[in-house]
């Protein structure tokens, strides 16, 4: 059974007024909710856009600060991928490799203005900073109208808002003069060295030119003698043959010292034998015991004879010693020393060398000078070249070992330097180390 | 047996053997010696002729023995050899009284220019010597009275003023005057007065 089964038609009338305008106040009201929703969300999307707007502007405006810094900053910013594709960069960068425009290096790889030996090493730090790091890194660079220049840049990784590197920041300034500078001080360094040598050279020409004088005034002598009498005639040629003999064996002689001469300059670099010092001290002081008597100087030996074998070049170290005795020498007798006695001693060093020393009763080394006694061109000898102590260092360190000077608690001048045992002594000792266990 | 000698002394044996037989070609008489140690030993000063000395010698130097030889007052010309950058020293040498130096390398004839100059400068010393030692004989034997007359009489004075100066007859002057031009081998007052002055013993 339905309601208007149970209802008259009059009512029925009245149920479908109440019906219909039931719904029409739901349909107003949902229209109205409806409305009223509508209206919400149109005012969230005004608000949210004029949010939206202000957020833009600020960037834009950040954006715009950032960008005027950095095209007015003076050095070279640029951005670049992980290939090494420039992403970005200011004017100053475009003047640093000589570039017109952007477009002649944007979108390009940086590596077109690294110069080829540096590539790599350009990349190894692309890498790094990918890696996450940032780093410092000097190149040649060559630039678009093939300019080379020194450049350094810092260079730092780009995050983004998670925190992946998507690019590399780099601040790239040119260092040529700079490099120019360092460059020309080590040059200037080569120069002092060469003239240091020259004039060692010098004087070794000056010894030269000494010795080869000899052999060559007898053969001039022999010779003249030999047309004088020829001139003079009356003589029988065989008495020539002597003096002609002679001629030869000068001649000779002068060959050998320039083949001497020769092999001192091939010889630069020492040739370590095992060698005894002591056995180098008294040879010495057979070359110097003239000096030394002359000069009244007494020589006292207190050598080690117990001594390891050294790695050494005799004769340089003979050099060493002759100049360390005659400085000791002239020392004393410059000063007019009373006493005047050299000691020369010899004693193992407990790491692995030998320690040879030169002590002297002379005036000593005045303290503030005792750093530059070694140096090249210093000398306090009024004829004096300043090398020889020089030249000695570079041999007892091109000999790896190492040489000191210190004044003597009663006023003398001490100068050690050590050498290094000979390995294959070491090598011997210990075999025969294993044997007796 | 005093012939000019030139004395080398020099350390390298093969130079002064060449020296020797460059020099003996002008036969002129060599004497060498290593050292100026063994010059010094062997040395007499009666000996004539030059030294030809290397500057530069171990043990005692030209220059070492240039004074010895000084001290010692004996004037035989020296002839330094001196070698590369020796020139100052060389210098030095022929102001203390060397008679010259030839710088290695030398020409020969330098060297034997030198040789020769040095050997007659040696010679005329030795003669100017000889003869100053004759010159001493010849005043030593006179009295002490002729040595009077003498002195006067080179002073030009007249065998009268000199008789009255001494106290002497004039007559017993001119006996001493006689006695001195004979004793002197003097030929007349003018060879006195020269012999008079050259006795003044050398400054």
């Amino acid at each position: 059974m339905t309601a208007t089964d149970m209802l008259p038609a009059n009512d029925m009338l009245w149920l479908a007024l109440v019906v219909l305008g039931g719904s029409l106040v739901a349909v107003l009201i949902v229209l109205g909710v409806v409305v009223a929703r509508l209206r919400g969300a149109e005012r969230k999307i005004e608000e949210r856009e004029s949010s939206h707007e202000s957020v833009l502007d600020r960037l834009q405006e950040n954006e715009y600060r950032l960008r005027t810094i950095i095209e007015s900053e003076p050095e070279c910013v640029k951005l670049q991928a992980e290939d090494g594709t420039v992403l970005e960069i200011n004017p100053a960068g475009l003047r640093l490799v000589d570039a017109n425009q952007p477009a002649d290096l944007i979108g390009r790889k940086i590596y077109s203005v690294v110069a080829p030996e540096y590539i790599d090493i350009y990349r190894e730090n692309m890498r790094r900073v990918f890696a996450g790091e940032a780093v410092v890194y000097e190149f040649r660079a060559i630039t678009l109208k093939n300019r080379v220049a020194w450049m350094e840049t810092h260079a730092a990784p780009l995050r983004d808002a998670r925190g992946n590197i998507y690019a590399l920041l780099g601040i790239t300034r040119d260092i040529t003069e700079h490099k120019q500078a360092e460059e020309q001080a080590r040059r200037h360094q080569t120069e002092l060295a060469r003239v240091a040598r020259l004039s060692t050279m010098g004087e070794m020409a000056t010894g030269i030119a000494h010795e080869l004088n000899q052999p060559l005034s007898a053969i001039a002598n022999f010779s003249r003698g030999c047309i004088r009498r020829l001139r003079a005639g009356g003589m029988s040629p065989l008495e020539l043959i002597e003096p002609l003999e002679e001629v030869c064996d000068q001649a000779e002689r002068a060959g050998d010292i320039l083949r001497h001469v020769r092999d001192f300059v091939r010889k630069s670099e020492p040739h370590l034998k095992p060698m005894d010092v002591n056995q180098i001290v008294r040879a010495v002081i057979k070359f110097t015991e003239h000096e030394a008597r002359q000069q009244r100087t007494l020589v006292r030996l207190n050598l080690d004879p117990q001594l390891p074998k050294v790695a050494a070049d005799a004769i340089m170290i003979e050099q060493v010693m002759v100049n360390l005795v005659r400085n000791a020498i002239e020392a004393m007798s410059e000063a007019n020393s009373p006493r005047r006695e050299i000691a020369i001693q010899t004693r193992l060093l407990e790491s692995d060398s030998v320690e040879i020393e030169v002590a002297d009763t002379g005036p000593g080394i005045d303290g503030s000078l005792i750093d530059q006694v070694f140096d090249q061109f210093f000398t306090t000898k009024p004829e004096g070249v300043g090398m020889g102590l020089a030249i000695s260092r570079s041999i007892i360190e091109s000999h790896g070992g190492r040489v000191r000077a210190e004044s003597s608690r009663d006023g003398g001048a001490i100068l050690r330097f050590n050498l290094k045992i000979s390995q294959q002594q070491v090598h011997r000792r210990e075999r025969a180390d294993s044997i007796h266990s | 047996m005093n012939e000019p000698t030139v004395f080398i002394v020099d350390d390298d044996q093969a130079v002064v053997r060449s020296l020797r037989w460059l020099i003996e070609s002008v036969k002129v008489r060599v004497e060498t010696y290593a050292s100026a140690q063994s010059f010094i030993d062997d040395y007499d000063s009666a000996m004539s002729g030059c030294l030809v000395l290397d500057v530069r010698m171990p043990g005692m130097s030209g220059i070492e023995l240039q004074e010895r030889l000084a001290a010692q007052r004996i004037r035989i010309p020296i002839i330094f050899i001196t070698g590369h950058g020796d020139v100052q020293m060389a210098v030095r040498a022929v102001q203390a009284g060397a008679f010259d130096f030839v710088e290695k390398p030398f020409n020969d004839q330098d060297l034997l220019d030198r040789i020769q100059k040095a050997i007659t400068r040696d010679t005329e010393q030795r003669d100017k010597e000889a003869y100053r030692t004759q010159l001493r004989a010849l005043f030593a034997s006179l009295t002490p009275r002729e040595r009077e007359v003498l002195d006067l009489v080179v002073e030009g004075m007249s065998n009268k003023a000199i008789a009255n100066s001494l106290g002497l007859s004039a007559k017993t002057v001119e006996v001493h005057r006689a006695k001195v031009m004979d004793k002197m081998h003097a030929r007349s007052v003018s060879d006195l007065v020269k012999m008079s002055m050259q006795n003044q013993p050398p400054a």
